[in-house]
Formats: C-alpha cells, structure tokens, sequence
C-alpha cells in the first residue's frame, strides 16, 4: 500500500476536472461518442432499408437447415424453423426502433409541454399539472400498459402509444424542473420588459432552451423504452404481427430452443446490448457537452 | 410522533390515489365480469327476460340457465352497482382487514398475497444481499485509486451493464448456469430453506447485478469527493491507515445518494420483478399482478398494489432514519 495510496485524494491537482467528475469542462465530443453514433446510425440505415437489402426474407422458412449455427450462408445461424437469423435480427430492429423513438417522441411533444406550461405558468396551472403527474407517476405503469395494450390489440401504435404514455410524467417533470430555472433568467425578463407576449416568451426564449437538455433525453429514452418494449414481450404484449428484439428474445429463450441453439437468442441480445449501450453513451456524452445538470429521469 | 404521523396520511393517500385509479381502470377499461363467468358475460340478459331473445347460443350463451348464472355472479361481486359505491365497500372491506376476494378459485386475497410475498421478500432481500457485497468493496477500490486501470476498467464495466437489459441478462445466466452446466434448477423449487435459496441465486443475480453496477458508480462519485475533503486531508496528516480512513472517515459521509437509491430500488423490487419471476418461473408477488392483470381479477391487482404501496413508504421512511444514523446534521434539522 504504502504512501501511493489513496490517489483519489490527490486527484484533482493531477488530472483534468472531467475525468474526475464526468462534467465535461472541455468541449469536444471525443472518438466514443462517434463510434456510438456511427453504430446507431448504421442500426437506422438497417432498420429502413431492410426490404431492399440483399437479405432473406425474414419469415421465410426453410432458407438454411432447422437450427443451423452461424456460418458463411447464414451469419447469425437460423432458427427451428430454418429462418435466417441475420435477416430477422434487422427486422427486429424496425420494430424496437420505431417503437423506441415515437414513444418517446409522444412523451417528450405532450409531456415537455405540459412541463413548460407548468413551469412557466405556476400557481394553478402548476398546480394541477403537477398532481396529474404525480398521479400518472404513482399509477402502477405495468397495470395499465396490460390493460391497455391487452384491450386495445397489441398493434404497433398501440403499443408505441402506451409506452409514450408512460414517458410523460417523468419528462413533464424534467421539462418543468428546466423551464422553471430559465424562467428566472435575465433574458426572459429582458423579454417580457419588451412586450413579449406569453407565447413568444415560450416558443422564441424557453423553447430552444429547453429543447437541448430534451435532445440528450430524445437518446437516453430511446434505449430505455427499447428495453421496457422488450419486457413487454416477456409478459406476452408485445407487437402481435412481426416481431421486435424483445420478441425475438422470448421465442429463443425457451430452454428447448437454448439448448439447441443459444444464437437464436443470444444474436437479438447483442444487438439489442449494442444499440441500448450506444444510444447511452451517445446521450450520456450530449448531456455533458451542452453541460445539463444530472436529472433522473427513471422510465421503466 | 409528528413524523411518523405525516408518513401514515402520505401512505394513506398515495394508497387510495393508487388503488382508486387501478380501480376505476380495471372496471371501466376491462370486462370483469367476463372472467368470473365467461363468454356468457355478453349475453344481454335484460332482453332475454323480456322474453324477446329465444336462443341465447349465437351470444355466446348455451342454454338460457345461464342468466341466472350470470345474475348471481353479478350478485356475489356486487357488479350492478355504481363504481362509486364498489369502491367504498372495497376500501371499507380493507379497513376492517378484508381484501376481498379473488375471482379466479374464490379464494380470499389475503391468502394469496401471503403466498407470494414471502417468495417475493426472499428473492428482493437476495438480490440486495449481492448488490451491496459486490459494489461497495468494488467502489472502494476503485475510488481508493481513482483513475488507475482498474478504476478506469470498473467505470467501463459499470457502463456496460447498465446497458444490458435485465430479462437479457436472465437469459444469458439461464443458458450458461441451468441449460449447459445445470447448476441451478430450471424453475422454483420450495421443498425447504436450502432448496429455495439455491432456486433464487439466478434470479436474485439477474436482478442484483445491474444494480451493483448503479450503486458502485454512485458510491464511487461520492467517494472520490469525500477523499478531497479537509477532514481526509487531516486524518491523513495524522498518520492514520489508509485502511482505516476509508472504512472510518471515508465509506460512512458518503453514503446518502447510495442509501436513497437503495431505497427506491428495494421498493420498486417488491412487486417489480415481475420479468425475472416470469423467466425463472418464481410464483411471487409480480407474477401474481401481471396473471391477475391479465385477468381483470382486480381484488388481486388492487391488494397487490396495497402491498407495494405500503412496501414503498415504509422504505422511504426507513431511508430518511438511516439518513439521521449517516449524518448526524441532519439529525438537528429535522
């Protein structure tokens, strides 16, 4: 041990501040955020692109041989059925995507503005926006995702919607937190000293203000939904035609299907793993580089 | 005595706001009655009495006896009254201790309830068992050298798992540890103590090890910040151990964001397992709400949701107590 010791105390003389804290000081974005970019957008180009790249049809059976392991014909291997694993792992990734973004493209239009409108606004407004959060918070989230998805049909906008829906409360409550200490802001002041009216302070002021911490948020909730739609499939609501990673996860998991080939699993997994960790990182590093506050968001 | 009174009207409301919107959703957006009896629930009985619907079969009926069955159904579960008034006579019903009854075997909830929670209760003390024993040494030796490899490699890692979905991660212990080396069981075994320990060790890592990961980057946070402080600076000058000043000095001022976080995560763990309970096959608390769910066998949902509810403030209060122990500042403010 000896006098090396300890390091953590003498830290802060001996290296630059955003290691230490992770608060990034110095503005650049670094070669990971880029990796992890490149990897989400490529994931993108896959997902939109799938019906015309020279890939298997993804439910056609048959392609290779039942179970076959990954190889040169099939690089992910195929399933009990002889479907190509490859192929289906791109498909999966059309739905988790689109899932992932337009629910928290829903969550962030209805609850960012519901957020602002209470920031902004206070007293009752405030109010009663921030008890139906908190109701919408304390709401058992699986209880209604069941009985919404289960009455309403386990369609792809359903279940986009009831994951949107989810994501409100939680980013209202980011969005308040965010308009409420820019709203204190000289500039907002200046503003309104000059006759701006309400609407103009909030779209032309606070908006763009607002919207960057939301950017970095649009990333980070991206993978949790991803993840959450994955669970859903887990409990058996998920998408009822075609199939998402989740999905895709649950048919491979059966012990049967493990034992006899572990790919079929395991190759949704990893896509999945890849896209939740870059879409992490990417955000994480957006956070830091428009210098936002820690916020929790905790979906899910 | 004022504390704790403040914390049972905040457990009393956030109960009936939980359970009063579990309720009305269940009733209005589902179909109770449908599970009790089944298809003939869609059978328009007021029609039928009237004398103008002969065959009840194309209406998912089969003979016209099962109106009557109907009626009683209606009858036992008090479904022809207002929600209103349901819901007063279920809270009423709670007050004096009864959680009504469950619509799938007729069997009283609080058996239930007392049949899964303890499996529940194991599995979540389990998993905070490992998460604990492996993030707060990790933390310490990491933050004892911050910025070296192993520092460097720890944050890494963390990063990572946090990334890997929890029903992925099951998958993956379930493959190496139940399908390919058969260590553990493939589903919940209960013969005794010993047998239904060593059936939760998979699940209770599946669950255990993301969080370690959350708690050792927090702790690691926390530590590298107390070790600048002057007290660290003195300690050292004193010639203490460095052993002895990141147990003593260091490890206990730095646990307040590791003990809140714990809080909310034991809470959320109660009936929040649902997923892992569903891969590993535990009949706990979780799989309890999402088969009940499924159902609209809301007595279930709602005493569920109690349970929790009650679970989750209880916590909360047991944090802010040990936030007192922690640091005695906040002991005088409050």
């Amino acid at each position: 041990m000896g006098q090396k010791g300890l390091s953590g105390m003498d830290a802060p003389v001996q290296t630059d501040p955003e290691e230490q804290f992770g608060v990034a000081v110095v503005r650049r974005l670094g070669a990971g955020f880029w990796i992890a970019a490149s990897w989400i957008v490529v994931m993108v180009a896959a997902a939109v692109l799938a019906p015309w790249l020279p890939i298997a049809d993804p439910n056609e059976t048959g392609v290779g041989g039942r179970m076959d392991g990954p190889g040169w014909s099939n690089w992910f291997g195929t399933d009990s059925n002889g479907r190509d694993m490859f192929s289906r792992t791109i498909w999966g990734a059309r739905v988790s995507l689109i899932v992932g973004f337009f629910s928290i493209l829903l969550g962030i239009c209805v609850g960012g503005t519901l957020g602002m409108i209470a920031g902004y606004f206070r007293g009752i407004v405030d109010r009663v926006i921030s008890f139906s959060v908190f109701v919408l918070l304390a709401f058992p989230a699986l209880v209604l995702a069941l009985l919404v998805i289960g009455l309403a049909g386990q369609t792809l906008p359903i279940v986009t919607m009831t994951l949107g829906i989810l994501a409100i409360a939680p980013i209202a409550r980011l969005s308040r937190a965010t308009t409420l200490a820019y709203s204190e802001r000289e500039f907002v002041a200046a503003a309104r000293v000059l006759g701006a009216t309400d609407r103009r302070i909030m779209i032309r002021e606070l908006l763009p203000n607002v919207l960057i911490p939301m950017g970095a948020l649009t990333l980070l909730g991206m993978a949790i939904t991803i993840v959450v739609e994955g669970g859903l499939a887990f409990l058996g609501l998920s998408v009822e035609e075609g199939f998402s990673w989740g999905k895709m996860i649950v048919l491979g998991s059966s012990p049967r299907t493990l034992r006899e080939g572990p790919w079929v699993a395991m190759f949704p997994i990893g896509a999945m793993f890849m896209t939740v960790l870059a879409l992490n990182f990417a955000g994480d590093r957006l956070r830091e580089y428009f210098d936002v506050r820690e916020l929790g968001i905790g979906v899910g | 005595m004022i504390v704790l009174a403040r914390r049972l009207v905040q457990l009393v409301a956030v109960v009936l706001a939980a359970t009063f919107l579990t309720f009305t959703a269940m009733n209005t957006l589902g179909d109770p009655l449908f599970n009790v009896v089944g298809f003939v629930a869609a059978v328009d009985c007021d029609a039928v009495e009237a004398g103008e619907i002969e065959d009840i079969s194309g209406q998912g009926g089969t003979s016209l006896g099962d109106c009557a069955v109907v009626a009683e159904a209606r009858e036992e579960f008090h479904l022809n009254e207002p929600l209103p008034i349901r819901y007063g006579r279920w809270v009423g019903d709670l007050i004096r201790g009864d959680f009504g009854t469950s619509f799938k075997n007729r069997m009283p909830v609080s058996t239930v309830l007392a049949d899964r929670l303890p499996k529940s209760l194991l599995l979540m003390g389990m998993a905070e068992v490992f998460a604990v024993a492996l993030s707060v040494p990790w933390a310490l030796a990491a933050a004892y050298r911050a910025n070296r490899a192993m520092d460097r490699a720890s944050t890494i890692g963390a990063f990572g798992m946090l990334a890997l979905p929890n029903f992925a991660l099951g998958v993956i212990l379930f493959y190496f540890f139940v399908v390919k080396w058969q260590i553990f069981p493939s589903r919940f075994e209960d013969d005794n103590l010993a047998v239904r320990l060593k059936s939760l060790v998979l699940p209770a890592l599946t669950l255990g090890m993301p969080l370690a990961a959350t708690y050792f980057r927090l702790l690691r946070t926390d530590l590298i910040t107390t070790l600048q402080e002057d007290f660290v600076v003195m300690a050292k000058a004193k010639g203490l151990s460095n052993r002895w000043i990141m147990f003593r000095h260091a490890l206990r001022p730095s646990m307040f964001s590791l003990v809140t976080v714990f809080g909310l995560n034991t809470a959320a763990l109660i009936g929040g397992a649902l997923i892992v309970e569903q891969i590993f096959s535990i009949p706990g608390l979780g799989r309890a709400l999402v088969e009940a769910s499924i159902r609209d066998d809301y007595p279930v949902v709602l005493g569920a949701t109690v349970v929790i509810a009650t679970g989750f403030v209880a916590i909360n209060f047991a944090v802010d107590l040990v936030y007192s122990y922690l640091d005695p500042r906040v002991r005088r403010e409050s």
